[in-house]
């Protein structure tokens, strides 16, 4: 009999991946069927994965701390080795965990299709392709390996693995499990610290930087989302003079009572909560083949830190007031900068705005934050000649403009709502009606 | 099988012995040599931390804790900080997820919100859940531009196979200075609260037996 494989089980419908937090056996180790194996973490929960049969653990396959995907293999188990350490009490194999069905490394059952893994399934339904034409670099069919296949990529690079490390299989776990007459494979698994180059070849001087953590999951969800949303763009032309004149007029007030200063961000956030409460299809995801129009407005900041991006959540953000949600922003903001938000903080946005900030530029389309419909991008505020008819008279006025530019995702969002939502956050802002 | 839970009230127990009990119970229901049960009973003080706290989140130190009377676990649940005293009801529910044709841990974290919210409405204390923090919250909005919420229970869990283990703790008229010493479930912005709290003046003298009645009932309901 050929290694058992053990992979991350599905610990629920919505339960996409967990963090190791703990091995609880070593390579080598002799291990008895259902015998705890390992911790893996997921929101509230600390699950044990039992092992499915006893065995001897071949290879631990991520490292305490990864992040991995359902379906990810963590351990191999061979139950026809010898245990190189000394064997522990053994006892009947109840039956097999609902939970950590094991996974054969024997090829494929009859009339099952390929194997894949549930991420990889729903990846391929997305993109439309079959699974029996995409190519696995291990014994089950990866995102990784769809999003390959989509990528038309010639092929899986044998010398050169991918970059994106979560998705990529090192090359030690491509190889055929080890045979019988092989004893258990003690050796770890090649790490996945080293990066590698796609079609190119360092050259003399260039600095190689590895990408944190942050920035590989900036990477990823790019990625995800333009493979995954039709990105349109649409731009508004907002004359900002109302609301500078509001913010004039309560600028000092504002600075003695709340202690920072009021800026235009917290304008723009409530007239676009107040234009999705007009306009739920915005604040919205598509689940499965249903488009989900949520109760609540929860509204993610773009912010830049000098650790990268990360998008802070204003919860409810329809039940604040001007004055509420410039308080909610600035604490967000400057928690964000002193890497003070709880993992929570940056969860659940409904929809997302992103200001540049000072170096802003004209305007500019962002990446939609999955699994929203919807984001909007502040362009800078300038002063500029335009045309208003003062008295029935054409004349050129010199007004602050800003540029807002939103990005919907064309499968759940059409043009009609889409311009519907952008000309009333337009008119909220001209009117600037705002209590403070 | 599958179905039948019982309710074992435990009284007060010290965090070890609770924690013993709870892995002779979970290895037995793995087993299939007990039925679904459900621990109700309550700690000395103890701060435990779960498998994703940080310990920026724990604000005393061991010898603090202890001066104080308050002993210190780390614990295979999931989750951050969290305080256990007298008179906040903690819930272990043992429970076979996969034989209740169930295997879905979010779905169980919302079980026991519902579970937890509704005796917390029975007693006349509306709750309501807060998306991306697991918990059950006072419903009553506090007024002021940005009220913290407030939380009458936290959750955390553990699963050994489908078999779960840990669960919820109800704060019932706990001294709620205990959770000075953290950062309850590393949410610096929830404001700690319990059932007595939130009553006022309307909480029965006999708040903490009807508490326990309330759960029993609302997890009989459920899950009996």
């Amino acid at each position: 009999m050929a290694s058992i494989a053990v992979e991350l089980p599905a610990l629920g419908e919505s339960v996409v991946e967990g963090t190791i937090s703990r091995w609880l056996v070593k390579e080598g180790e002799a291990v008895e069927a259902d015998q705890p194996l390992v911790e893996v973490t997921t929101d509230k929960v600390d699950a044990e994965v039992p092992a499915p049969v006893a065995g001897v653990v071949q290879a631990l396959l991520v490292s305490e701390g990864d992040t991995v995907e359902v379906g990810t293999e963590l351990v191999r188990i061979d139950p026809d080795a010898e245990a190189t350490a000394s064997p522990t009490r053994l006892t009947e194999a109840p039956p097999p965990q609902l939970g950590t069905a094991p996974a054969p490394s024997a090829p494929t059952g009859p009339g099952e299709g390929p194997r894949a893994t549930p991420l990889a399934r729903r990846a391929a339904e997305v993109q439309g392709v079959s699974l029996e034409a995409v190519e696995s670099e291990g014994r089950r069919i990866r995102v990784a390996d769809v999003e390959r296949h989509v990528g038309a990529a010639p092929g899986p690079a044998r010398s050169t693995p991918p970059i994106a490390p979560s998705a990529a299989t090192p090359a030690s776990r491509r190889e055929e499990p080890a045979r019988r007459d092989e004893p258990a494979r003690p050796a770890a698994p090649a790490r996945r610290d080293k990066p590698a180059f796609l079609d190119y070849e360092l050259q003399e001087g260039d600095k190689v930087i590895p990408m944190t953590p942050l920035r590989r999951i900036v990477a990823q969800h790019m990625v995800l989302s333009k493979r995954t949303s039709p990105h349109v763009g649409a731009v508004a032309e907002i004359d900002m003079a109302g609301v500078f004149g509001v913010r004039n007029e309560h600028k000092r007030a504002f600075q003695q009572s709340h202690g920072f200063a009021l800026s235009f961000l917290p304008f723009i956030v409530h007239a676009a909560v107040r234009a999705l409460r007009e306009f739920p299809r915005l604040n919205a995801s598509v689940v499965e083949d249903a488009i989900v129009e949520k109760k609540d407005i929860h509204m993610g900041i773009a912010v830049e830190t000098e650790k990268g991006l990360v998008v802070p959540v204003v919860r409810h953000a329809d039940r604040l007031s001007l004055a509420g949600l410039a308080q909610a922003i600035e604490d967000l903001a400057s928690r964000a900068r002193s890497k003070k938000l709880s993992p929570d903080e940056l969860k659940g946005g409904t929809f997302t705005l992103s200001n540049p900030g000072r170096h802003g530029n004209l305007y500019g389309f962002a990446i939609i934050n999955q699994p929203q419909v919807g984001i909007l991008r502040m362009g800078e505020i300038v002063k500029r000649a335009v045309v208003r008819t003062i008295g029935g008279e054409d004349a050129i006025v010199i007004r602050p403009i800003m540029h807002l530019a939103l990005s919907y995702d064309h499968r759940a969002v059409d043009g009609a709502p889409a311009n519907g939502f952008l000309h009333r956050v337009r008119a909220l802002l001209e009117e600037a009606e705002f209590d403070l | 099988m599958g179905a039948a839970l019982e309710v074992r009230e435990l009284g007060r127990v010290p965090y070890a012995e609770a924690l013993a009990l709870q892995e002779e119970l979970r290895e037995a229901r793995r087993r299939g040599a007990c039925p679904d049960t459900l621990l109700l009973l309550e700690h000395p003080p103890v701060v435990t931390l779960g498998r994703s706290h940080r310990s920026e989140h724990l604000l005393l130190d061991r010898a603090a804790l202890a001066a104080r009377g308050i002993e210190l676990f780390e614990v295979a649940r999931g989750g951050d900080a969290t305080y256990h005293g007298p008179g906040q009801l903690v819930g272990y529910p043992i429970v076979d997820l996969a034989a209740r044709g169930a295997p879905d841990v979010h779905a169980w974290l919302r079980t026991l919100e519902e579970g937890v919210g509704a005796a917390c409405a029975a007693l006349g204390v509306p709750w309501r859940r807060i998306e991306g923090w697991t918990g059950v919250f006072a419903a009553a909005g506090e007024p002021g531009a940005r009220p913290r919420p407030r939380k009458l229970a936290s959750i955390g869990v553990g699963l050994r196979g489908w078999v779960t283990h840990h669960g919820f703790a109800l704060d019932v008229d706990l001294d709620l200075a205990g959770f000075e010493a953290i950062v309850p479930c590393g949410l610096a912005e929830v404001e700690m609260s319990s059932l007595a709290r939130e009553l006022g003046a309307r909480a029965p003298a006999d708040l903490g037996v009807r508490a326990r009645e309330a759960v029993r009932n609302a997890f009989l309901e459920r899950l009996g």
